[in-house]
């Protein structure tokens, strides 16, 4: 490095290099200077000082610097590394990654660049190269611990454990029989661990198990060893063994979940699905009463019974494990039991148990069959229980009562209830709220609750509360708050604020590149710290990290957005336009000087409050560099909504989904719309095959098939080659959609009817297609959904009826009356309908949805209050309610 | 203003106040003071009732009956001619299902204590004459009627109130 200078200069050079790595930067600069005078066009002096003003936020005059350095010095692997540096700290790993490669070919045996491109290929998956490259970092220093274990897991994340744990074996070998002295030892240890786990990935067992009896001495992970050894002996068919060591660890930890069934998975009494016979539960049953007598402080033991007992047994053990936790008063007691209401019979005992202990404790105090007194909060929590039972079966009356029951008994009790109501559900939450304004979980409850009912400002309000710096929005945003920001890009989107939408769909996507940038730095970390396991199960969980639900969730919303804007281009600036365009010239003018203005003046106060902040951070001396935080010029998402081809920038994400979640019917149900939208028409038939795969009697698959053939069977016959070919596609695939067959599409909707004749949201889907394919059946699709009948839940002996359909299904049918049907009259009598089932609904304006009836005890002086009772939730209007990816209908739509 | 409406005879048994746990008053957790004020007593109380009561600092306490808020006492510290201090009880009152298990007890004997410990002269509250239950609840802890005063309520019945006082700190009381 710095070769072909003078002595004096050189050593400068060294000085530069030196300044960098210490983060010294001004004196980097000054040495870069003064060699700079002598040779003004040194290549490798001029990228190292664009290096150096990389890491002082001057990024253009950097770029400038290293490009004409290089250019200068193209045989230089300095400059080809300082290139491929300054790519990296822009995250544009591919770009750096062929720097990389250029400067090793001018210098093969670089070990530094070796790393630094190992590190970019681990962060890429370029797995080949990954090995590739640690394998030439080996062998140039075979005596660095480091380089053989990064060999082996780069193997191992190449899908070849067993040439992972041979290179570890050869790494085992250069070391001498001492090893590891004492301040190594949890390195060597997690390093053994992971060679385990890697024989265990083999389906090596008794490998693996040999290596662990023999190195036994050498972990001092000892819990991770007796899970492990637990783990394989079972799956070694090594019951005894594994089922002792299983116990001897529930002792250690009584209430992990994962013990017991691996218990019972050793004496075979595990089934995946949970049926049981009745043999089988009694030898459960018996396993667990002796559990309990040897790890009585354990919950767990007690609840995991009532998974597998039914009848008379289970209301027992029901019996038994609720009365305490009454007593107790645990509010979290139903999210606990609700997983038993997924079988039928269950809810109806667990409702028959809670109605009799309310009753006991209501006449006597004490519970059924005892004599101790009840603490008076024990009927409370009852009521409460009772509360959430009927909640979870969707007979709210009852629900309702019950909590103003428990709540008149205890006001200060904090319970929170809603039922499609969401403005008083917001309200009463708030009010919740302020009876403990330091609870954290309340706060959040609250703020949810108000972006439902589409009171963003208010609940930005709420939220900032706690926010470190109390008034910054912005800070939401750094702590990652996704479910806020989703809610509010949701609550943006019914509202019809496609830039703000935008803008908190596209935050919530970043986080999702954030964390994936975030894995960067634990390449040489966990390889240097040896904790291999975890690192590889963190790569494993990048890998899946854009399947994750929120992430869908804000893709599938930021792409609807895109398809409104395409549908209905930027209202802003047409409208804008409108209004000007009714102005005589001469005002037009100064009405547009006058934004220009504005604008600038905006932008410049922008830019001198980045200004405070950055001297202030810089006064502020903190020794490491701040991140100052650029300003937001585009609060409002304006620009967002300004894009030249929203339907391009949706596909960005589509593909995202296509990659990640491709399970999820949404995803395929966005494709067909958004490729519909391009006209691509194979694209879009890709999409109707994938929903027909994935679930043929969704409504929305149903929904898209016949719109696809509908609209191809109205399409002009093909007139170019290439229409021609997609055409022939068409016409070969055709035969292979087991629905279609010899069947008109009329026919094809009718049997889709026949065949869900019973349920609400394909009846309406039918319909909807029925109307589609033959306009003139209107008034027949029409009297197809109002003859829809709400059926009494089955199976239920409680009080009072529940019934089948939920608020949100009735909502879309609603919806659909109003935008595709456009028959007003029809859709009011819906709404009286739906009115009588949900009488809480603000939606539907059920008779008791006015929030001021429902405020609990609505406190005169909260104003708070008063102002929420008269905010509505606003109806979506214009297209079809997306909120459940129902499908828009397509217009215009042809093959040019 | 000040109707103390105290009713918890602590007779039957005491296993409530094993679960009982006292916390102050504070701008963060008034709301509760307020919705139990709602409950319990007839009368609204104003802004300023609650401000001295946050004031009051440790001499108003909210009782929590397994971390449900159920009860509270709050008062007023009012300075006397020559400069002592002498506390005013506001209100004490626990909700109906809470009543028997000796939380109002504990509440006033906090009260109590506290005023013996910063030398509290004198600790006071105003009761209607008819209100025997109450005014049992208060002899039994020391205080004693020092005061009749007439028509001292506007809209309820009897009109009339006794002022009950401790004195503190003198030699124990006549009783």
């Amino acid at each position: 490095m710095g070769s072909s200078l003078p002595a004096k200069e050189a050593n400068l050079f060294k000085i530069i290099v030196k300044s960098y790595e210490t983060k010294q930067y001004k004196k980097g600069l000054k040495a870069a200077d003064s060699i700079l005078k002598k040779f003004p066009e040194h290549g490798e002096t001029l990228s190292m000082k664009g290096l150096t003003l990389n890491c002082m936020d001057r990024k253009t005059e950097a770029y400038e610097l290293v490009r004409r350095g290089l250019k200068n010095d193209l045989k230089s692997h300095v400059c080809w590394h300082v290139y491929g540096l300054l790519y990296r700290s822009d995250r544009e790993y591919r770009e750096a990654i062929k720097c990389y490669r250029n400067a090793l070919r001018i210098d093969p045996d670089n070990i530094e660049i070796l790393r630094d491109l190992s590190l970019l290929q681990a962060q890429m998956r370029d797995l080949s190269g990954f090995v590739e490259t640690r394998q030439q970092l080996l062998t140039l220093k075979p005596n660095h611990r480091m380089n053989w274990i990064g060999f082996a897991v780069a193997h191992h994340l190449n899908s070849n454990s067993s040439k992972a744990i041979e290179v570890l074996e050869a790494y085992e070998g250069t070391l001498e029989d001492d090893y590891p002295p004492e301040n190594e030892r949890y390195e060597h240890s997690e390093m053994l661990l992971y060679k385990i786990s890697l024989f265990e990935e083999c389906g090596m067992l008794d490998k693996a198990v040999e290596e662990m009896h023999k190195k036994e001495s050498k972990i001092v992970d000892k819990l991770s060893f007796r899970e492990q050894m637990a783990c394989i002996l079972l799956k070694l068919g090594r019951f005894e063994e594994s089922e002792k060591i299983y116990r001897s660890l529930l002792f250690m930890n009584p209430d992990n979940y994962k013990y017991f069934i691996a218990i019972q998975k050793c004496l075979d009494m595990y089934s995946e699905n949970g049926q049981y016979s009745t043999d089988d539960i009694e030898r459960l049953q018996a396993l667990y009463k002796s559990l309990k007598e040897e790890y009585g402080w354990s919950s767990a033991v007690k609840r995991i019974p009532l998974d597998f007992l039914d009848g008379e047994k289970f209301q027992e053990a029901a019996d038994n494990y609720v009365r305490p936790l009454l007593t107790k008063g645990v509010p979290s007691l139903f999210s606990d039991l609700s997983p038993l209401y997924e079988h039928p019979g269950k809810a109806n005992i667990l409702e028959e148990l809670f109605l009799k202990l309310e009753d006991s404790i209501r006449t006597s105090g004490c519970f059924p069959g005892s004599s101790h007194m009840e603490p008076p909060s024990t009927l409370m929590w009852t009521m409460f229980l009772i509360s959430q039972h009927y909640d979870r079966r969707g007979q709210y009356d009852i629900a309702l009562d019950k909590i103003d029951e428990a709540i008149s008994h205890t006001p200060t009790g904090k319970i929170l209830q809603h039922a499609g109501n969401f403005p008083a559900a917001a309200a009463l939450v708030d009010e919740a709220r302020s009876m403990d304004l330091a609870d954290r979980y309340l706060n959040s409850e609250c703020v949810m609750q108000m972006l439902q009912a589409d009171q963003v400002g208010l609940a930005e309000k709420t939220a900032v509360l706690f926010t470190k710096d109390g008034d910054q929005h912005n800070n939401l945003h750094d702590m990652q708050c996704m479910w806020y920001e989703l809610a509010s890009g949701e609550s943006y989107y019914r509202q019809g604020d496609l830039g703000r939408a935008l803008k908190n769909f596209l935050a919530v996507e970043k986080h999702y590149a954030d964390m994936t940038e975030d894995q960067f730095d634990f390449h040489s970390y966990c390889l240097r710290k040896m904790t291999l396991r975890a690192y590889v199960s963190m790569l494993k969980f990048q890998d899946r990290l854009h399947a994750h639900e929120y992430f869908h969730k804000a893709a599938a919303g930021a792409i609807r957005c895109y398809m409104k804007l395409h549908d209905s281009p930027s209202k802003s600036s047409t409208e804008e336009n409108d209004e000007m365009s009714k102005l005589p010239p001469a005002q037009r003018k100064k009405l547009r000087q006058k934004q220009k203005k504005a604008e600038a003046r905006a932008k410049r106060e922008a830019e001198e409050k980045q200004e405070d902040e950055t001297t202030s951070s810089n006064t502020s001396k903190s020794g490491k560099k701040q991140n100052t935080r650029p300003v937001d010029l585009d609060p409002h998402g304006e620009k967002l909504v300004q894009i030249e081809d929203p339907l391009a920038e949706g596909t960005k994400y589509l593909k995202l989904l296509q990659n990640n979640s491709a399970d999820s019917l949404e995803t395929h149900a966005l494709s067909f719309e958004l490729n519909m939208r391009k006209q691509k028409i194979l694209l879009g038939f890709q999409a109707v095959k994938q929903l027909i795969k994935l679930d043929e009697s969704n409504p929305d698959s149903h929904r898209c098939l016949i719109k696809f053939f509908h609209k191809i069977n109205n399409l002009p016959s093909p007139g170019t080659d290439s229409e021609k070919l997609i055409w022939n596609v068409l016409e070969a695939e055709r035969p292979d959609l087991r629905q279609l067959h010899g069947k008109s599409l009329a026919e094809v909707n009718r049997s889709f009817l026949e065949k869900h004749n019973a349920s609400l949201i394909h009846r309406a889907a039918a319909a909807e297609m029925m109307y589609l394919l033959e306009p003139d059946k209107k008034l027949e699709a029409i009297k197809l959904i109002e003859d829809s009948v709400n059926n009494t839940a089955s199976g239920n002996g409680a009080p009072g009826p529940a019934r089948e359909w939920n608020i949100q299904d009735c909502i879309d049918v609603h919806k659909l009356l109003v935008t595709i049907f456009g028959d007003q009259d029809v859709a009011n009598s819906w709404k009286t309908r739906c009115a009588e089932y949900f009488p809480y609904s603000t939606y539907f304006e059920g008779s008791k949805s006015a929030t001021a009836a429902y405020s609990a005890v609505s406190l005169e002086d909260s104003s708070e209050n008063g102002v929420l009772a008269n905010v509505q939730v606003k109806t979506v209007d214009g297209k079809t309610c997306t909120l459940n990816g129902t499908v828009d209908e397509l217009c215009d739509l042809s093959i040019s | 203003m000040g109707a103390g409406e105290g009713d918890a005879s602590a007779t039957k048994e005491k296993g409530g106040v094993d679960r009982t746990s006292l916390d102050g008053v504070r701008d963060n957790n008034v709301m509760q003071l307020k919705k139990l004020n709602t409950v319990l007593f007839p009368v609204r109380y104003n802004d300023k009732y609650y401000k001295d009561t946050i004031a009051s600092k440790d001499f108003s306490k909210l009782a929590y009956y397994s971390d449900i808020c159920v009860g509270a006492i709050a008062c007023r510290l009012e300075k006397k001619e020559g400069g002592a201090v002498c506390v005013y009880i506001m209100t004490l009152g626990v909700l109906a299902p809470y009543r028997g298990l000796g939380i109002g007890s504990k509440l006033l004997n906090c009260v109590l204590d506290l005023c013996e410990k910063q030398d509290v002269p004198e600790i006071y509250l105003h009761v209607q004459t008819n209100n025997d239950d109450a005014i049992s609840f208060y002899k039994k802890f020391g205080f004693e009627i020092t005061k009749t005063i007439e028509k001292y309520y506007k809209n309820i019945m009897p009109p009339d109130c006794y002022v009950l006082t401790k004195f503190i700190g003198q030699a124990a009381t006549k009783k």
